[in-house]
This record gives C-alpha cells, sequence and structure tokens, in this order.
C-alpha cells in the first residue's frame, strides 16, 4: 500500500455509502461487513473528497474552520490513511 | 435489562439451495411450507432499520431461489438499509445481476468451495464451481466490489495457498476464509470435517503471511477453527447485542445456529413486532449480559471480551447452554473438545460425508 500524498485526487470508493443514522441523527459510512460513525471533522473532510487533491481538500477545509492548513493536515491524512487501508478511497 | 442496538440483519429468505455442502449451518429439518412473503419481509425490513439496524444480509439458502429478492433489496435500500447478497452464485447471470444492482444492491459475497472445479464440485454436491467463475467475473464487471467465502475444512484446507491464489486473480476485495463452525449439517460431519493440528497450524502460517502481503488490496478475514483455540469465540460480540437472524419461517433468533438450543423458543413475525421481539422475548433476554454466567466466567476478566464463548456449542457439546463454551481451556468440561480433536482419523482419503438436503 502506497502512503498518501498531498497530490492524490481522493474520492470515497464506488461501494461505500454516506448516510444519516435514523436513530442518532449522526453521519455513518456504510461499506460491507462494516460501518463507521463519522464525527463532523471526518464529514467534512469526506464531503471535500471529490476529486480535487487532498492538499485542496485541506485548504478548503482550513478555510471553513478559520484554522492555518499545517493544523489539519496530519489528521486528515490519518483519517484517509485509515479509509485506503479499508480499501474504501478511490485515488487519482 | 436495557436492549442496547442492534447493527445487522441477517436475513435468511430461504432454506431452498441448489448446493448440497456437507458443512451446511441450516437447520437439518425443515419445514420449507411457509417462508415469509415479499410484503412481510418489506415490513420487517422497515422495523429493523426503526429499531437501528444499518446493514442486512441477505442469505439462506440459496437467496436467489427467492425470485422476489429484487423487490426484497428495493426494500431494505428504502429503509436505508446497506444491502449485501450472500450467494452462491447459482441462479445468477449478468441480466439478475443488472437487476439487483437497479434496485439498490450495495454488495454481494459470493462463496467457494476450493479452487478447482473437481474438488469444489463434489464439496457442493453439484457441478457448480465453473458457475461460481463466471458470477465472481460478472460481479466485477457490474462494478460491486468482490467479496469470496471459503468455508474451510479437512478436504481443502491444504489448498490454502491456491485458494488465495484464485483470489487474487478474480480480484476479490475481500476473502473470508472461514474454518467450518460444527453446527447443523456441519456437526453432523464433524468427524469428516475437522482438520489435524497439523493442517490447522500450517493453514493459519499461510493466511497471515497472505494478510501482510495483500493488506490494502485485498481484506482477509480469517475465522479461526475454535475446537484448537484456547479461548472460545466472542458469540457474535454477545447474545442480543448487535445482531439478529431472521429464518426463512419468520422466526427471530440471536444468531444463526441458535435453534441448536433445545427448549429455546423463538418469536416469529408474524405474531410480534421486531422490537418486541429484541427487546423484551426470552429468547432474546436469556443470554443477554453477564448475569446468566457461571463461573468460571463470572468472576473472568475476559467476560465482556468473549460473553462465555458459544451458547449453541455450550448446547450441542456438553447439553447445557448455560456452560462455558468447553472450547475454552478455563471450562471445567474442556476435555470433551480435547477428546474430539485427538480422536480425528486423519487418513480419510474418501470423505463418507452426508450430503445436505433440501
Amino acid at each position: 500500500m502506497n502512503p498518501l500524498t498531498l497530490q492524490d485526487r481522493a474520492q470515497l470508493a464506488a461501494h461505500a455509502r454516506i448516510q444519516t443514522d435514523r436513530i442518532t441523527g449522526q453521519t455513518v459510512l456504510l461499506f460491507p461487513e462494516g460501518i463507521l460513525k463519522l464525527n463532523e471533522t471526518s464529514s467534512a473532510i469526506l464531503e471535500r473528497c471529490d476529486g480535487r487533491t487532498i492538499s485542496e481538500a485541506i485548504a478548503d477545509l482550513a478555510q471553513h474552520y478559520e484554522v492555518p492548513d499545517s493544523e489539519l493536515q496530519a489528521d486528515v491524512l490519518e483519517f484517509l490513511e485509515d479509509l485506503q487501508r479499508r480499501q474504501l478511497l478511490r485515488l487519482s | 435489562m436495557t436492549a442496547p442496538r442492534p447493527y445487522a440483519l441477517l436475513a435468511e429468505v430461504t432454506y431452498r439451495c441448489p448446493l448440497h455442502c456437507p458443512y451446511c449451518s441450516n437447520p437439518l429439518q425443515q419445514d420449507l411450507g411457509a417462508e415469509l412473503t415479499t410484503a412481510e419481509w418489506s415490513r420487517v425490513l422497515e422495523e429493523a432499520a426503526a429499531l437501528g439496524v444499518l446493514q442486512v444480509g441477505f442469505s439462506g439458502g440459496e437467496p436467489l431461489a427467492r425470485p422476489d429478492l429484487t423487490d426484497l433489496i428495493a426494500a431494505a435500500r428504502t429503509a436505508g438499509l446497506f444491502t449485501n447478497v450472500l450467494t452462491s452464485g447459482v441462479g445468477l447471470n449478468t441480466s439478475r445481476l443488472a437487476e439487483l444492482r437497479s434496485s439498490g444492491l450495495d454488495s454481494i459475497q459470493l462463496s467457494l468451495q476450493a479452487d478447482e472445479a473437481d474438488l469444489a464440485d463434489s464439496i457442493a454436491g453439484t457441478r457448480a464451481h465453473r458457475i461460481k467463475l463466471d458470477a465472481a467475473k460478472w460481479i466485477k464487471e457490474a462494478g460491486l466490489p468482490l467479496s469470496l467465502n471459503v468455508v474451510l475444512h479437512r478436504h481443502n484446507l491444504d489448498r490454502l495457498p491456491q485458494i488465495l491464489n484464485l483470489a487474487e486473480e478474480l480480484g476479490a476485495q475481500r476473502l473470508e476464509l472461514a474454518n467450518t463452525q460444527y453446527y447443523g449439517w456441519a456437526l453432523k460431519n464433524r468427524a469428516h470435517l475437522l482438520p489435524t493440528k497439523h493442517q490447522v497450524d500450517t493453514a493459519r502460517a499461510v493466511a497471515e503471511a497472505a494478510q501482510k502481503r495483500l493488506a490494502g488490496r485485498m481484506d482477509i478475514f480469517y475465522v479461526l477453527p475454535d475446537y484448537y483455540e484456547t479461548r472460545p469465540k466472542p458469540c457474535l460480540a454477545g447474545w442480543g447485542q448487535r445482531y439478529l437472524t431472521i429464518n426463512p419461517l419468520g422466526e427471530v433468533l440471536p444468531c444463526p445456529t441458535a435453534f441448536s438450543i433445545p427448549g429455546l423458543a423463538f418469536p416469529n413475525v408474524r405474531q410480534h413486532s421486531l422490537q418486541w421481539i429484541w427487546e423484551e422475548s426470552d429468547a432474546f433476554n436469556r443470554f443477554r449480559g453477564t448475569a446468566w454466567m457461571p463461573e468460571p466466567c463470572q468472576s473472568c476478566d475476559r467476560r465482556e471480551i468473549d460473553f462465555g464463548g458459544c451458547r449453541c456449542q455450550a448446547a450441542l457439546l456438553l447439553g447445557d447452554a448455560t456452560a462455558t463454551d468447553p472450547v475454552c481451556t478455563l471450562s471445567p468440561r474442556h476435555q470433551v473438545v480435547e477428546n474430539i480433536v485427538s480422536n480425528i482419523q486423519a487418513s480419510d482419503a474418501r470423505p463418507e460425508w452426508e450430503m445436505r438436503t433440501f
């Protein structure tokens, strides 16, 4: 498995689905044999994984939260690498 | 006791199956007369989603034997469930697959019996292997993730390297290597299915090496052969904690093999709401939590890790569903499992197992 770079364009794999949990109202990621509960930040990251580069997604997210890019970078990469390990990311 | 929230439903929509696998976990006696209808399943799927269920697996038997499977998938999607079909592949073709896909199917798990046709077909009791290879190809072409399941036992465990190669060739994203669990038909055929210690040790090393080698490309989920373990498998993360099974007749069970427990009556969705069954019924509360546990489980620091092990196994091997799973070396009756394992007749070249019938 190659480590992610900021220049990768990451999108959610076609076989995973984001949904609102009927019980908690929380955002959940559903995929074969698995469920991930997403917190607000992870949902916000995934919303921005729409074909732009990871670096662009981070910049947009940083602007949204009004923090410097560098503050988000490690957390975003860690989250996306977790998805990558679960084969839930499509990279281009 | 307050009931937790269920997350996953196994919907056994039919017991009918074109295969005759001698390790089938379905009950030996099946009443084929009264399968839930499309309307009944649709109602139950909505009830399950309202309780908290997020994932449904359509299983059986062979779920493709239900002509209304597309309707059931559509109903599940309407309820907001992530849908998975667990199939032998027999009954699949490209147009059926397209229908399933457009009704909202999210994923398919395809079973294989071995890596090559002669052995696979002798295990399945029918010529299914080539059909399965086609099915795997169609699933990939349809853009669905390919998930494979192989039940392992004495007669295919040594082929694990070849099985792994085949899964790689087919482009599987997930491979479940499930050592046989001894319930239903598998228990009946245990003498012919149970592998030797040597086979088990070799296979485990092969599986672990493959897990490392294929990390990020193919998820390999290795279900341990629990007769050879020192601690029992956790009963589906605890009885009545996260999972429920509904059988073709509408009976609701905490796990697919809970029918093995004598004296436990399973409430039916034709008579009760799923919510009542999950929260209030005796069947779901009997072994929920830790209060029911005997010693050594009650004071064991693993009581909420393995939940006393498998209730069905305790019932089947000891005749007492409230006992510690005898697979556990801490069980006062662990000797029962040791005796089974030490009595294996390894020279079983031509298995005389009893094939599953309809």
